[in-house]
């Protein structure tokens, strides 16, 4: 066991990717207790694919350099419109997302589908890399996290309140819409730190699966927070070694950044059987009781 | 350039329009965009195993569909999370089956993007079955299943059996998507189905003709998306999408009524009559 989970670390390309995935993982996860209390999954969905010509424009423009500026760029712009396109009514918000979604993501491919290396270029932005990260690379991510961290530890009681009590929060003088602003912007800022290392298609998961995982385990909002923080580090490690372990010593070669997100599903998997069976425990102790009151 | 992508164009286009119509209706975009990733996985193994892609994504999305109705249904659990985590494994499980096979960039942008120009005359046969029996189910059960969007409350009432039918418009959802992921790809195809509904919404208020009005729109959008493609050179399941987009974007600004310059010139007619 040791040796699976300890041994592919030592050497330093794959301790690299180590340090991202934890540190993608564990940012990732907090922002994801928010993403699904305040059911984003969709808005956050949308914006790891408007994030895509970005990439694209940013690499044309400055290779790899360039590919986090543009990303940033990007996320800002998509952020801003999917706040404000929330507000229109005829059409449904999920709609529009859809359509912003795919079309951002049509001109990303379009821009691609130009180059000579259409496919090799495709690949690589939308699953990302994570076995080349290099240092730099690592201190943005941490720089961003601890942005990220940082705006949650500053708005996280405003959020909470807007997320279960929206009303009550415009009632008590907040911006809903800034607050708003301000979680669509922390989402994207996790989109763009994960990129280059996982791509733009897989960010989703992070962004969500450990949130939901994490809920079905606690009401609390601060166990959740932890829980989460738990599984998306444990998902990031867990997935490494199972990707080097069958690629290496399988000779069944696995892409990281999938088998990340399939342990990430798989804690989820354990976290929605642990829940139902404490859940169905609570009722079977929940009916006892009632039958004892019953019982003259 | 021979006709079958243009034919598979206007057949994917009004499949999709016809369906996107009740996924407008129902706020079912974020499912539908599960199902275009969920169903990926099917597709490889499909491939893998070697039997046709179109019934093993089909089967495969079956699988989803009940995985996304049961998940939703958990205590705690809301459908918009339960919707995240299956599109994220469905999606990974792809990725990860396709990366153990040689040729995987090749394959995987042609599943991504599409591949509309290598259609054969048997996918066309393929796609108008589809169609026809998206067609006959819609145009059997279309009345109940508009009454669900509207007023669910409504159709138990009338003793309809509210569950199944949603169920069954699932699972025409999930039909539509596989049939037309091949053309237009996994991650553009949501926007098939959904612009050309959206964009009649803005014209139509009445069901009748807003499915006529979404089907055109994404005959239309084939049609013109495909052109431009082979114009520009460049990828033609993105340049459909965008032409859908395009479609949409117009629709917002000037749709009598409801587009941004009907409501920008109403609003002085609603000021006092002095302001003017």
């Amino acid at each position: 066991m040791v040796r699976l989970l300890v041994e592919p670390f030592e050497s330093p390309f794959m301790a690299r990717a180590l340090v991202e995935a934890l540190l993608l993982g564990v940012v990732g996860a907090v922002v994801s207790v928010f993403v699904v209390l305040r059911r984003l999954a969709f808005v956050s969905d949308a914006l790891t694919h408007t994030v895509f010509p970005g990439v694209v424009i940013g690499y044309l423009v400055a290779e790899t350099d360039g590919i986090v500026w543009g990303a940033l760029a990007f996320a800002v712009l998509s952020a801003v419109l999917l706040t404000l396109l929330a507000v229109n009514a005829r059409v449904t918000e999920d709609a529009t997302l859809a359509i912003l979604l795919t079309g951002f993501f049509a001109v990303g491919v379009i821009l691609v589908s130009r180059r000579s290396s259409y496919t090799a270029d495709l690949t690589a932005f939308l699953f990302g890399r994570i076995l080349t990260v290099d240092r730099q690379q690592i201190i943005l991510t941490a720089v961003i996290g601890a942005v990220v961290l940082l705006t949650l530890a500053l708005l996280g009681k405003e959020l909470v309140l807007r997320a279960f009590d929206p009303d009550g929060a415009a009632a008590r003088g907040y911006r809903v819409l800034a607050l708003d602003l301000a979680l669509n912007l922390v989402v994207a800022l996790v989109v763009v730190a994960s990129v280059r290392a996982v791509g733009t298609v897989l960010v989703i998961a992070l962004l969500v699966v450990p949130g939901a995982a994490a809920r079905l385990l606690s009401d609390r909002l601060a166990v959740i927070v932890v829980l989460a923080a738990a599984i998306g580090a444990l998902g990031g490690w867990l997935g490494l070694a199972a990707s080097y372990e069958a690629s290496v010593n399988h000779g069944l070669r696995l892409a990281s950044g999938a088998t990340v997100v399939l342990a990430l599903v798989a804690l989820y998997a354990v976290a929605a059987a642990v829940g139902a069976v404490r859940s169905s425990g609570r009722l079977a102790f929940a009916s006892g009781g009632l039958s004892s009151e019953r019982a003259p | 350039m021979s006709a079958e992508p243009y034919v598979e164009a206007l057949l994917v286009g009004a499949l999709c329009g016809v369906v996107g119509v009740h996924v407008v209706l129902r706020r079912l975009s974020f499912f539908t965009m599960a199902m275009t990733h969920a169903t990926f996985p099917g597709v490889v193994l499909a491939a893998i195993v070697g039997i046709d892609l179109l019934l093993g994504s089909g089967l495969f999305g079956v699988l989803v569909v009940l995985g996304v109705t049961w998940l939703s249904s958990r205590p705690r659990s809301d459908p918009s999370a339960a919707v995240g985590v299956v599109l994220s494994a469905g999606f990974a499980l792809g990725v990860a089956l396709l990366s153990a096979q040689a040729g995987f960039t090749r394959d995987l942008s042609a599943y991504l993007v599409g591949s509309i120009l290598t259609v054969r005359t048997g996918d066309l046969v393929k796609t108008a079955v589809v169609l026809a029996v998206v067609l006959a189910v819609l145009a059997a059960v279309g009345k109940e299943l508009v009454l669900g969007a509207f007023d669910r409350g409504g159709l138990v009432a009338l003793g309809y059996p509210a569950r199944r039918l949603d169920l069954l418009l699932l699972l025409l959802i999930e039909l539509t998507v596989v049939t037309s992921v091949p053309a237009v790809g996994t991650i553009l195809a949501v926007a098939l189905v959904v612009a050309p509904a959206a964009t009649a919404r803005l014209w139509c208020d009445r069901v009748g003709p807003m499915t006529a009005v979404a089907a055109g729109v994404g005959m239309a959008s084939g049609l013109v998306g495909l052109a431009v493609s082979q114009v520009a050179a460049v990828a033609a399941g993105a340049a459909i999408v965008l032409a859908a987009c395009g479609f949409f974007v117009v629709s917002v600004l000037v749709a009598p009524r409801h587009g941004a310059l009907a409501r920008f010139r109403a609003r002085p007619a609603a000021a006092p009559a002095g302001v003017a």
